[in-house]
């Protein structure tokens, strides 16, 4: 009997000679002074790829690290496996149409990247929401970015390596998701909002599962948080990690919670109001710090202050119409209209060009996670090959929003 | 729609305007040359008049003529949303300075106003494609760029694959349906 020999990894039949590597080229031909800045590898450099479809990349994202030791030194995201050219296919489809091309971009807090290009085509068309309606679709985003923040702590946590948080945060998310399905008739791709209302009026089953969750989620999110906040492992880890200052922040135009925790009190709620936020009362918490636990604590307080108007818009709900009367055939005048919402990752907005045809001639969505991530590149460096995750986590990106 | 501050653009920008500056629900829109977008865009940055230190949005367009830039910027001063279009942008040489001396977080959206329009901004040090694979050779959200299935559109009035697009070298001023009376 013959022992197997083992295969050694210096065989050189094993070995793919790089002439037929073809996609797999391992380093692109430099078209850019930053690209061969970054594949001009200095002695000890190496470069390590991560993703596509590495577990902690949310969503399909490849890094490119290049790294010296533990230690990373520089690094270069590669995007568009997501891509589906959104942009494109709303020039080619009615305004109505749109909405639900625009759902699956934010998958995870999906009202929101309906929400601008909704309000942009309401300015093309001059309509007036019925405030029924507003009040509506705040209720029903806030809710949206309470299930969204929810899934960050859960997500965040599974990423430095806690288990617990994320079974903790889904009992939460769960209770908001099937909430919004009982009015929207789905719990991922609401595809609620209407051009001049909402879909639906909110009916019995929703506002009873409202009220029921709202009695106690107070009590119930504050014990979620503290598994975390009162963490030692977590809290030693995420702080002082990939600061980012005031200035960086501006200049890199990160938004939302990123932008709050670096010091900058700007939220598009209260900067450039819109819908019924000038009614509410609520405030924006903001950190100094600017380090991954002070993004993590900001969405905690930011989901006190949803509760809060939550609580009023049931409070105020008026009555009426949930829809303007609007004719099928939507043409509006030829013009342009730019409208920003503040979602739970910052800003969304969109830009749309019409040309007095029933399908826009131009439509820009901006998503902030595109942005955020951007931000990764410039806080890595110097980082731990394990902190990648960790910090691009606490930025919170969701590639179906990078990638449109 | 904020009178006063429509005044105080047309008193700080006299001259560089190509157009009367022009309001609407929220918006203030004032339309510039390509050239003078790094001027312009410093003086609205540091003029302690202005201070607009937020960039909303970074938009390429193609009116089916040419190309415009569309900045969107937000400040303390009004509450409207300043919209910069930087106007007239020739098909055959779609040139313009970037604006990432100012803001650093503009180079990918400029990147992506390249990928999907060909625009090529000067100053920006990491220009290349960011969605597209590098070997993709058209510029898809042109409005020469039809979808296989938009038969209707396509100059020939039927099928036109994806690739036949021109490049940005040879772009010539091509049949376009579909031009922009929202200009």
């Amino acid at each position: 009997m013959t022992t197997p020999t083992r295969p050694s990894l210096d065989d050189p039949s094993l070995t793919i000679p790089l002439e037929h590597a073809g996609i797999f080229e391992p380093i692109p031909l430099a078209r850019t002074e930053r690209q061969r800045e970054f594949y001009d590898l200095r002695d000890g450099e190496m470069l390590l790829n991560m993703g596509p479809q590495h577990p902690s990349t949310h969503g399909v994202l490849r890094v490119v690290l290049k790294i010296s030791g533990e230690q990373v030194v520089d690094l270069d995201p590669v995007l568009g496996y997501l891509h589906r050219g959104v942009e494109k296919i709303a020039e080619n489809s009615d305004f109505h149409q749109i909405i639900s091309h625009l759902d699956p971009l934010e998958y995870v807090a999906s009202l929101f990247c309906e929400w601008s290009p909704v309000m942009s085509f309401e300015k093309l068309l001059d309509i007036q929401v019925p405030r029924r309606a507003e009040y509506i679709r705040v209720l029903t985003g806030e809710l949206n970015r309470i299930a969204s923040h929810m899934l960050f702590i859960g997500w965040y946590a599974l990423d430095l390596g806690g288990i617990t948080p994320i079974l903790w945060s889904f009992a939460e998310r769960d209770e908001i998701v099937e909430m919004l399905a009982a009015i929207t008739g789905a719990k991922l791709l609401f595809n609620y909002f209407r051009i001049g209302g909402v879909n639906g009026d909110l009916n019995h089953d929703f506002m009873s599962r409202l009220g029921d969750w709202m009695s106690r989620a107070g009590a119930q999110l504050e014990a979620g948080m503290g598994l975390l906040n009162e963490n030692e492992i977590f809290v030693r880890r995420a702080r002082g990690l990939g600061i980012l200052d005031r200035e960086t922040a501006l200049r890199m135009c990160a938004t939302g919670p990123n932008l709050r925790a670096s010091g900058v009190p700007f939220d598009i709620r209260r900067a450039h109001p819109y819908s019924v936020y000038p009614e509410l009362e609520f405030e924006i918490p903001t950190r100094r710090e600017g380090d991954s636990l002070a993004r993590y604590l900001l969405r905690m307080d930011e989901v006190r202050q949803s509760l809060r108007i939550i609580d009023q818009c049931l409070h105020q709900m008026p009555d009426g119409p949930v829809m303007a009367r609007l004719p099928r055939l939507l043409r509006p005048r030829p013009g342009r209209a730019y409208s920003a919402v503040e979602g739970p990752r910052g800003q969304y907005s969109c830009y749309a060009m019409s040309d007095g045809t029933d399908q826009p001639f131009r439509l820009r969505i901006h998503d902030p996670s595109f942005l955020h991530l951007q931000l990764v590149g410039l806080l890595m460096p110097g980082n731990l090959i394990a902190d990648t995750m960790a910090i691009m986590a606490s930025l919170d990106p969701v590639m179906g929003g990078v990638d449109k | 729609m904020d009178r006063a501050f429509r005044a105080l653009i047309e008193r700080t920008f006299g001259d560089v305007l190509t157009g009367p500056v022009r309001q609407r629900h929220d918006e203030t829109e004032m339309r510039i040359r390509p050239g003078d977008v790094p001027q312009v865009m410093r003086t609205l940055h540091d003029d302690p008049r202005l201070r607009f230190e937020y960039l909303g949005d970074l938009a390429g367009v193609d009116t089916g003529t040419d190309f415009q830039v569309v900045y969107h910027l937000w400040s303390v001063v009004t509450p409207d949303w300043l919209r910069v279009v930087a106007d007239g942008i020739p098909r055959d040489q779609p040139r313009i300075p970037s604006i990432t001396f100012l803001w650093k977080g503009a180079e990918w959206m400029e990147r992506e106003a390249y990928d999907m329009f060909g625009l090529v901004f000067e100053g920006n040090r990491d220009l290349r494609r960011i969605y597209l694979p590098d070997d993709f050779v058209s510029f898809p959200l042109r409005k020469d760029f039809h979808l296989p299935d938009d038969a209707s559109r396509s100059p020939g009035g039927g099928v036109r694959p994806m690739e036949d697009a021109p490049t940005p070298a040879d772009a010539a001023a091509t049949t376009v349906r579909r031009t922009a009376t929202a200009r």
